[in-house]
This record gives C-alpha cells, sequence and structure tokens, in this order.
C-alpha cells in the first residue's frame, strides 16, 4: 500500500472514530438530560 | 501557509496516535483512584450519572496529558523513555496535539459541570490547570520539587469523585488526597533514578540530576516512612475497616522494606532496587484503593472513627 493510500485510509479511520465518539456523546447527553430533568422538561 | 512535510505529517496520524496523547496508562490510575472516591462517599448517585462523572475525570487527565504532551515534546524527543510518543515520531503536529487537549479539556469541565454538579467540574477543570500550567510549563523544567508539588494535580482525582457525589469535600477525601500526594514523589523518583540519564540529557532538573542519587534514596525513604502511617488514616476516621487496616499495614511495611533496599543499592548502573520500588508503589496504591472498595462493595463496616 503506498503512502497516499495509507493516509487515505487513516483519515476515514480518524473520521469514523469521530463519528462514533459524537454519537455516543449525543446519546450520553441525551439519556443525561432525562436523569437529571426527567422526561416532561418541555411546556 | 502549512507546509508540504506537515501536511504529510496530519495525514499519517493514526487514531491510535491520538489514543496515546490520553496517556492511557495514567489515566487508568486516574479513573480508578476516582472510581473509589465515588463509591465511599457517602449517599447515592444514580448509575449515568457516576459513570459520566468517571467518564470526564477519564477524559479530563487524557486532556492534561495531550496537553502535557504537546509542550512538552522538545524533551520528550530527547528521552528514550518517550521518544515514541507520537509527537516526537512526527506521526502528530504539536497543534494538532494542542487542539485536541483543549477540545477534551473544554468538553469534560463542561459535561461535569451540567450533568453532575459545580464542585466536581470546578475541581477538575483546576486539577487540569495545575497539570498543564503549574506543573508542566512552570515547575517541570525550574526545580527538582517538580514532582512534589505537581503530584497535587495527580492526587486530587478520589476527591473530584467524592465531590461528584456528595457535592461538598471533607477530611476524608482529603485524607486519600493525601496519600496519593505523599506516595507521588518516592514513585517517580524511583523511576528519576533508573532513568537519570534520560533526564540529564534532556535537561529536567530531577532530584537524582539536580541532587544526586544519595539523596534521592534518603528521600524516598523519607516520603515512604511519612506514607506508610498515612495509609493507615482512613482506618481511623471511619473511612476504611478491618481489612483495609491490615492491607494499609502490610502494604505499608513493604513499602518501606523497599524504601530501604534502595537505600542501601549500590548497583548505580542498573538499579535494580528502584525498579523494583516503581513497580511496588503501583502495587501499593493499587491495592490501598481496592481494599476500600472491596469493603464499601461487601458492605464491610468501617472502624470507628477516632477523629
Amino acid at each position: 500500500m503506498d503512502e497516499q493510500s495509507r493516509a487515505e485510509l487513516e483519515r476515514r479511520r480518524r473520521s469514523i472514530a469521530l463519528a462514533l465518539v459524537l454519537g455516543a456523546l449525543v446519546l450520553l447527553v441525551f439519556l443525561m438530560s432525562i436523569v437529571k430533568w426527567g422526561g416532561h422538561i418541555l411546556p | 501557509m502549512a507546509s508540504a512535510a506537515a501536511l504529510s505529517v496530519r495525514s499519517t496520524a493514526t487514531v491510535g496516535d491520538f489514543f496515546a496523547l490520553l496517556k492511557p496508562r495514567v489515566m487508568s490510575l486516574v479513573i480508578f483512584t476516582a472510581l473509589v472516591g465515588i463509591v465511599v462517599a457517602p449517599g447515592a448517585m444514580h448509575p449515568l450519572t457516576a459513570f459520566t462523572a468517571l467518564l470526564c475525570i477519564a477524559v479530563g487527565a487524557g486532556a492534561s496529558g495531550a496537553l502535557n504532551m504537546a509542550y512538552d515534546s522538545d524533551i520528550d524527543a530527547l528521552m528514550a523513555r518517550t521518544a515514541g510518543r507520537p509527537i516526537p515520531m512526527g506521526r502528530l503536529s504539536r497543534e494538532e496535539a494542542l487542539g485536541f487537549g483543549y477540545a477534551l479539556a473544554a468538553g469534560s469541565v463542561a459535561l461535569m459541570w451540567l450533568f453532575v454538579g459545580e464542585l466536581a467540574a470546578a475541581l477538575l477543570a483546576f486539577t487540569i490547570f495545575f497539570y498543564v500550567c503549574v506543573y508542566t510549563l512552570w515547575l517541570k523544567r525550574r526545580t527538582p520539587q517538580n514532582i512534589v508539588i505537581g503530584g497535587l494535580a495527580g492526587a486530587l482525582p478520589p476527591a473530584i469523585g467524592w465531590a461528584a457525589t456528595t457535592g461538598s469535600l471533607s477530611l476524608a477525601p482529603t485524607v486519600l488526597v493525601a496519600i496519593v500526594f505523599l506516595w507521588t514523589p518516592p514513585h517517580f523518583w524511583a523511576l528519576a533514578l533508573f532513568r537519570s540519564d534520560d533526564y540529564a540529557r534532556a535537561g529536567v532538573p530531577m532530584l537524582p540530576v539536580v541532587s544526586g542519587k544519595r539523596a534521592t534514596r534518603w528521600n524516598i525513604f523519607a516520603y515512604s516512612l511519612i506514607l506508610a502511617p498515612l495509609g493507615l488514616t482512613p482506618a481511623f476516621i471511619g473511612l476504611g475497616g478491618p481489612i483495609y487496616l491490615a492491607c494499609a499495614t502490610a502494604l505499608g511495611a513493604w513499602f518501606v522494606w523497599q524504601a530501604a533496599a534502595v537505600l542501601r543499592e549500590r548497583d548505580e548502573s542498573r538499579e535494580p532496587a528502584a525498579r523494583r520500588l516503581f513497580g511496588v508503589s503501583l502495587l501499593y496504591l493499587f491495592a490501598l484503593f481496592a481494599a476500600l472498595l472491596f469493603e464499601r462493595l461487601a458492605h464491610v463496616a468501617p472502624l470507628g472513627g477516632w477523629i
């Protein structure tokens, strides 16, 4: 594998890792909002 | 404008390189001591809140590690122990590490503030500030007391955990912090004894470099004599029970014995006793906190508080 394809592969892996981390963060914030403020925070 | 070389450096960074910036081995000890702080503190916490608190502490510790590696990349390149890190190896740029570290630091403190508590968030922010600004940028290259004072950053996680559960601080978390604080110098001076050439090459004024190995051995021994009895204290303030007291007594005696072996060591090229003490000190702290955790999970009643 040449350097350019390896760099491309690593870029894709970094993007996937970032997407997974952000997805987990969104889920955590959603769940923690329910834990802290309950399920009826909107009027 | 970024040079072609810099672009090339950026493009080869792997997910593992970013993970290595978090200093996962240091992080594991931070997570464990913080977990003990969370569990042994009085009161209950929702499991998801406890998980969030632990995550924030872990990410905050990782952010500190990343910022430390960014600011110390010049000296890391000069030491055998750290030359393989992502920045000295040219796989990651210093700027990437700085951005990564500051983003994680801000994110972990904000999340802690929002979902766990103000005091825990403030303590986490102070810990990151202390490790990065006070230890890394100020003390590390200026004084042999760098790890003595800087050790406060590594000692605070049990108090952050405690504050996450109770929203306050008291004598018990202060004692836990004091134990880790006094454990830090002998632990790192043992490392510095068998890595003194590394530190000398990089110009880091660790105690063996500045005051010599003899003075370092005496300092290690003196700290071990203070640490061993301090390790017993949780049993006298209503935090630890009989299992803890037995473990702390045996572990403290073992620590002092190993420190005495470092004091008697004559093999200055290989420093086998210092290497042994480095491992024993890790085991000491882990076992001490594990005993507290075990007693709390097994509902072993603490000994009556004498203080």
